[in-house]
């Protein structure tokens, strides 16, 4: 290998090498930070939420003029929508997941606590809940008819039982042994008692730092003339369903207004644009940056060749093959890329530092670096190749032309 | 040592064809030190190129030293080239970002050698030439006859059987001039082959044998001095250039 008289030689024109290897070193920093940040971003919209998404919509009725019944409407807006055909089950909700909306408590282990054990979110549903969400009750029981109540909007909410996500269930009692348990929804008796753990729903805020802590409370409490329906269709009915019930809850009932219909499908992907946003400017960069680097190294190598033309003639004089020519010139760009990627990996690693310090983003995980490091390498070599077989084509008789 | 027979090289574009060397014939033995001359454009620097293994011809047969090169891959004409022929240029062709040592290491390097070897012929090449305290130097450190020896050491250094020289004191002053020419001749002395293209008759009349050229014929030969004085230590020297028309013997 030539490495010490091809590095000899790039040390006596600094210039280019350091340009094309502040180019590699930006580049390595900046999308070996990009990446993670993307990674973390798709882990972020990649967040199950619980729910069976794929079948479940959900719609707003809002009753208008004096007289409106709203109990009776959603009593019979229920029973509408559970005899639809293609409606697996029906449940009136206070909020949904993902859709940034919703009510939330402290939950406390011991009356006029302070300070909270933990914080939910807090669905306030019947009995069909668990079914309509899709929810997995993995301890305990559902909720009996009998113990939906009836409570008017703005009254203290009660609840004598409550169904609480394995999150909640651990943070409250880290034994493992939350069922059956009692807590204080808020500072005062009387205590709720748990009397079910589902698997996972997330809490409609996105941005929540414990989103997996939810609670059904088994409440009747239409919220003035409004209500909200979550609907599951049966498997592969979704869209036929959805357009069925806003037809009928609209033909059912002309004093009130049936709001859009969302799939819960479109909600996660508006919670989650900001992210997708991001991972998709962040892509576009890296792949702007790696395209820069790439023509930057193509255009250094390819000026290098037009200059040293009569250089390669006279090696090729001396007795170089071809391929000794077009090893040469890998070899320049292996060094330099090399050099580049030493400083780049200080930079990557320094950047993702700043950004632990001024963002409390997580830490660059090691091997980031060394894949970026061979992938730079690859694209180095590949960006070269087309430069350095040109040069390797230059025939040995420029070494005697005069001009 | 150089061995060509009926030689073709023809330049062709879409609209001509020129006629570089046409039915030219030459044969160069071993230890000779031969000076081609012509004008500008008979075809000296072709007869070079294509002596050097730097260019193909188009037809006729050339030897060299034995091997016939006609039919070799450019992988074989570039390891034949290494082995057996050392360059000097008009003008150097010293890699200019690459130190004596480096620069005279370049064919060593591609004929694959270990370091120390290299490291012995280089540092005896440059002492051959005097400029063995300057191996750290940059060509442009050097004067222009002193660029020259450097190539000259790079030429030696792979121990060539043949030297070809293009003009190799064409961008010198006449005292460094003098000088390269007079370590050729001692190469020479010492048994190597020189050809030398140039179109300066005083450096002609140096070698042992003219060939003149033009129109990419040999046209004719002469003996010039000194090949009387060096004669008796070649005593193999036969005939010396051919052409389907001028065959003349040396001695």
């Amino acid at each position: 290998m030539e490495i010490r008289p091809i590095f000899s030689a790039l040390m006596r024109s600094k210039v280019s090498m350091i340009l094309i290897g502040v180019q590699v070193a930006m580049t390595l920093a900046i999308v070996c930070n990009a990446l993670f940040i993307i990674g973390q971003r798709l882990d972020h919209m990649n967040r199950p939420s619980g729910m069976n998404e794929a079948d479940t919509f959900y719609l707003g009725s809002s009753g208008f003029g004096q007289g409106f019944d709203a109990r009776a409407t959603i009593r019979e807006d229920l029973a509408t929508l559970r005899q639809l055909p293609g409606v697996a089950d029906a449940t009136v909700s206070n909020s949904v997941p993902m859709s940034e909306g919703g009510w939330s408590t402290g939950l406390s282990l011991q009356p006029k606590q302070k300070t909270s054990t933990a914080d939910t979110a807090i669905y306030i549903v019947d009995d069909r809940a668990l079914d309509t969400f899709g929810v997995n009750l993995i301890a305990g029981r559902n909720f009996k008819p009998e113990e939906i109540a009836d409570v008017t909007f703005g009254d203290r909410l009660q609840p004598a039982s409550i169904i609480v996500t394995k999150a909640l269930a651990d943070k409250l009692f880290p034994d493992g042994d939350a069922l059956g348990k009692s807590i204080y929804m808020g500072e005062d008796p009387p205590t709720s008692t748990i009397i079910g753990i589902v698997d996972r729903l997330q809490q409609p805020w996105m941005s929540s730092s414990s989103i997996e802590n939810s609670t059904f409370v088994p409440a009747f409490m239409p919220y003035g003339n409004s209500s909200r329906y979550l609907v599951r269709a049966e498997p592969g009915r979704r869209d036929e369903v959805m357009k069925l019930v806003e037809q009928k809850l609209s033909e059912s009932n002309t004093s009130r207004i049936i709001g859009k219909v969302h799939t819960m499908e479109e909600t996660r992907g508006e919670a989650y644009a900001g992210d997708r946003a991001m991972a998709i400017i962040l892509t576009a960069v890296i792949l702007a940056l790696l395209m820069v680097t790439a023509l930057g190294i193509v255009g250094m190598a390819s000026f290098w060749v037009a200059q040293r033309t009569r250089q390669i003639g006279t090696r090729r004089a001396l007795g170089a093959s071809r391929s000794d020519i077009l090893r040469y010139f890998q070899t320049e760009n292996f060094i330099i890329t090399t050099l580049g990627l030493l400083v780049g990996a200080v930079l990557a690693y320094a950047f993702s530092l700043w950004m632990m310090q001024s963002y409390q983003s997580p830490r660059l995980p090691w091997y980031y670096v060394p894949i970026g490091f061979v992938c730079l390498w690859a694209l180095g070599q590949l960006a070269v190749l087309g430069p350095a077989m040109r040069a390797s084509r230059v025939p040995p008789a420029v070494a005697t032309r005069s001009v | 040592m150089l061995k060509m027979t009926h030689l073709q090289k023809v330049y062709r574009t879409h609209l001509i064809e020129t006629h570089a060397l046409r039915d030219f014939s030459i044969h160069v033995r071993e230890g000779e030190f031969v000076a081609v001359t012509g004008p500008s454009g008979s075809g000296k620097t072709t007869f070079l190129n294509i002596a050097g293994l730097l260019e193909e011809f188009s037809g006729g047969e050339f030897l060299l030293d034995g091997v016939n090169v006609s039919g070799l891959n450019d992988n074989a004409r570039s390891k034949l080239r290494n082995e057996k022929i050392g360059f000097i240029f008009q003008s150097f062709n010293l890699i200019p970002d690459l130190n004596l040592f480096d620069n005279v290491d370049v064919p060593l390097r591609y004929r694959g050698f270990g370091a120390a070897e290299r490291k012995k012929r280089i540092e005896e090449s440059l002492t051959r030439v005097g400029l063995a305290s300057r191996m750290k130097h940059y060509p442009s450190e050097l004067s222009g006859g002193q660029q020259q020896r450097v190539a000259i050491a790079r030429a030696l250094a792979g121990s060539p059987r043949l030297l070809l020289a293009d003009e190799p004191t064409g961008n010198l002053d006449s005292l460094m001039a003098r000088g390269v020419l007079e370590l050729l001749e001692e190469i020479n002395r010492q048994g190597t082959t020189i050809v030398m293209v140039t179109h300066d008759p005083e450096l002609a009349a140096r070698a042992q044998r003219n060939v003149h050229v033009i129109d990419g014929q040999v046209t004719d030969f002469d003996e010039a001095p000194r090949l009387r004085e060096v004669a008796a230590g070649n005593a193999d020297r036969g005939s010396g250039a051919e052409s389907g028309r001028a065959v003349g013997a040396m001695d």
